[in-house]
């Protein structure tokens, strides 16, 4: 028996954060009169803006393209970030090198792989998928290696000691106890893919959020920018609702 | 002799093993007793091929251990801790050392669910670790370790997590299970009572850095409350000794 429904309700909404999202809707639609739609369009403009993409299907359309690119480009970077936790298992020169690698990725700007990616791939879909891969590879990859150095010695200890062999050890004991590290990676990579990716789109594709916000802003329709921008933020909750928490949750089972 | 301890010792920062000798004839259940701290983890994971000897060596059927322990006899171990991987059941912990000695699946199953029944743990086969109390995962580990069918069977005070009445029933348990497979048992503990109880032979360690303080065949000669007494003394000496508080008796 839990608490009351309406209480339920009442902690799930978390009255005080509404208050201060209703005083903040106030303020805006104060500004957006003050300040005229093209600076900052009203509440009630972004929620019509909203309606019409969706009736229109435009929402699924350029949502769906950047979902593409970043499912190929932080996709592959998972599968890479693997295979590194995996040399990094498997030999400790291994782990220094991955350990080195990673560094230097994360220390570089997502504006050289932009530009570099325009340079090797010119306008094409692979230009925002490049970019979204060497930007989510490190995050991902500390994330794996760190859980590979985590794993519990004194577990492998057993390991020996009943004589699994190396591949009977990685699916005993080093994969379960990494998994949940890989997991908080990817929510954390996914995250930045869709920031990254939606700044490669500015340039040379003619689909994905990234495209239609400057297109939007192009032609002046701020209100457009904002609706996008709310599809954004509409996806990455969804994404951690749906698929990242739904697994921590199954990952969790034994708890 | 099935196992020789051979002028075994032990230095880390400190030398905690001086040299330690004894042999274990086929069949034998020795415990190994000796003060908290004077390095039976120690002589035991050296035994276990777990960790290298600084001095000295450890036959098992003759043949050198090392510490990588690729030797040939099958040796279980039950650690201090349970060592039970968190996310697989119980059942799955116990069948999982099963695999390397080419059991089929169906045969790890029925094997894994006999051993946990046969330490009191029917009914809990498809639990978690996290999910039983502490005394249940040790006995679950010592399952897993009996389950091997090992031919030299290591224990680092199995029953400290279980309360008087589980303590008696698995020791009871474990010397039924010597008795009938005659399997070759080394067993640290730290309470008297139970070494005397359940051991035919006592190994008594001295401070550390430790040697072997006593031998004892306990074969019923000499009165259990007397031996009782007799370790017990001992055991305080030691403890003193290491404390720095008496400078004991010289050996
Ligand atoms: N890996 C290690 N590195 C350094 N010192 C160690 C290491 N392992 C054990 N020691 C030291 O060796 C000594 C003996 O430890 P050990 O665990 O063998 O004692 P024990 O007799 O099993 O004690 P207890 O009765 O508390 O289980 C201790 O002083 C400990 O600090
Ligand atoms: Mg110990």
């Amino acid at each position: 028996m839990g608490p009351p429904v309406s209480h339920r309700w009442a902690a799930r909404l978390h009255l005080p954060t509404l208050a201060v999202a209703v005083a903040l809707l106030a303020v805006w639609t104060l500004l957006s009169w003050r300040y005229g739609a093209y600076v900052l369009p009203s509440p009630l403009e972004v929620v019509r803006g909203l309606g019409e993409v969706v009736r229109t299907g435009e929402v699924w359309r350029h949502t769906g393209a950047s979902l593409a690119r970043i499912l190929v480009g932080f996709g592959g970077a998972v599968v890479v970030a693997v295979l590194l936790g995996l040399a990094a298992f498997v030999s400790p020169v291994g782990r220094g090198i991955v350990h080195d690698l990673v560094a230097v990725l994360n220390a570089t700007s997502v504006f050289v792989w932009i530009v570099i990616s325009i340079i090797w791939f010119g306008l094409s879909n692979w230009a925002p998928i490049f970019t979204t891969f060497m930007i989510t590879l490190p995050v991902v990859g500390a994330n794996i290696v760190e859980g590979v150095e985590n794993v519990d010695r004194r577990l492998l200890e057993m390991g020996d000691v009943y004589r699994l062999d190396g591949r009977q050890k990685f699916a005993a004991i080093v994969v379960p106890s990494t998994l949940p590290y890989l997991l908080a990676g990817m929510k954390v990579g996914f995250g930045l893919a869709l920031k990254v990716s939606v700044v490669a789109e500015i340039f040379g594709v003619t689909s994905g959020i990234g495209y239609i916000m400057n297109y939007s802003r192009e032609i002046l329709a701020t209100q457009m920018v904002f609706v996008w921008a709310l599809v954004m933020i509409l996806v990455m909750t969804l994404a951690d609702r749906l698929v990242f928490e739904v697994i921590a949750r199954r990952l969790a089972r034994w708890r | 002799m099935k196992l020789v301890v051979e002028g075994v010792g032990k230095d880390y920062l400190i030398p905690v093993i001086d040299s330690v000798s004894f042999g274990v004839a086929a069949g034998e259940f020795v415990c190994l007793l000796g003060p908290n701290g004077c390095g039976k983890t120690t002589l035991l994971r050296i035994v276990g091929g777990l960790e290298p000897a600084t001095r000295g060596r450890v036959l098992l059927d003759g043949e050198p251990v090392t510490a990588d322990g690729r030797h040939r006899d099958r040796v279980g171990v039950v650690f201090q801790e349970d060592r039970l991987l968190p996310w697989m059941t119980l059942r799955d912990n116990v069948a999982l050392v099963l695999k390397p000695l080419g059991v089929a699946a169906a045969g790890r199953r029925a094997t894994a669910e006999r051993y946990l029944q046969l330490v009191g743990l029917g009914g809990f086969e498809g639990y978690y670790p996290g999910r039983v109390s502490g005394g249940m995962r040790q006995r679950a580990a010592i399952a897993r370790a009996l389950a091997i069918e090992p031919d030299l069977l290591l224990m680092d005070e199995p029953f400290g997590a279980l309360d008087a009445q589980n303590r008696r029933i698995m020791q009871n348990e474990v010397r039924r299970i010597w008795r009938e497979t005659g399997r070759t048992i080394v067993f640290v503990t730290h309470s008297i009572e139970e070494a005397v109880a359940i051991g035919t032979t006592l190994v008594m360690l001295s401070a550390r850095p430790s040697r072997v303080r006593e031998l004892i065949g306990n074969d019923g000669r000499v009165e259990r409350a007397k031996l009782v007494d007799d370790l017990n003394t001992m055991i305080m000496e030691e403890v003193e000794r290491q404390q720095g508080a008496a400078p004991g008796p010289v050996p």
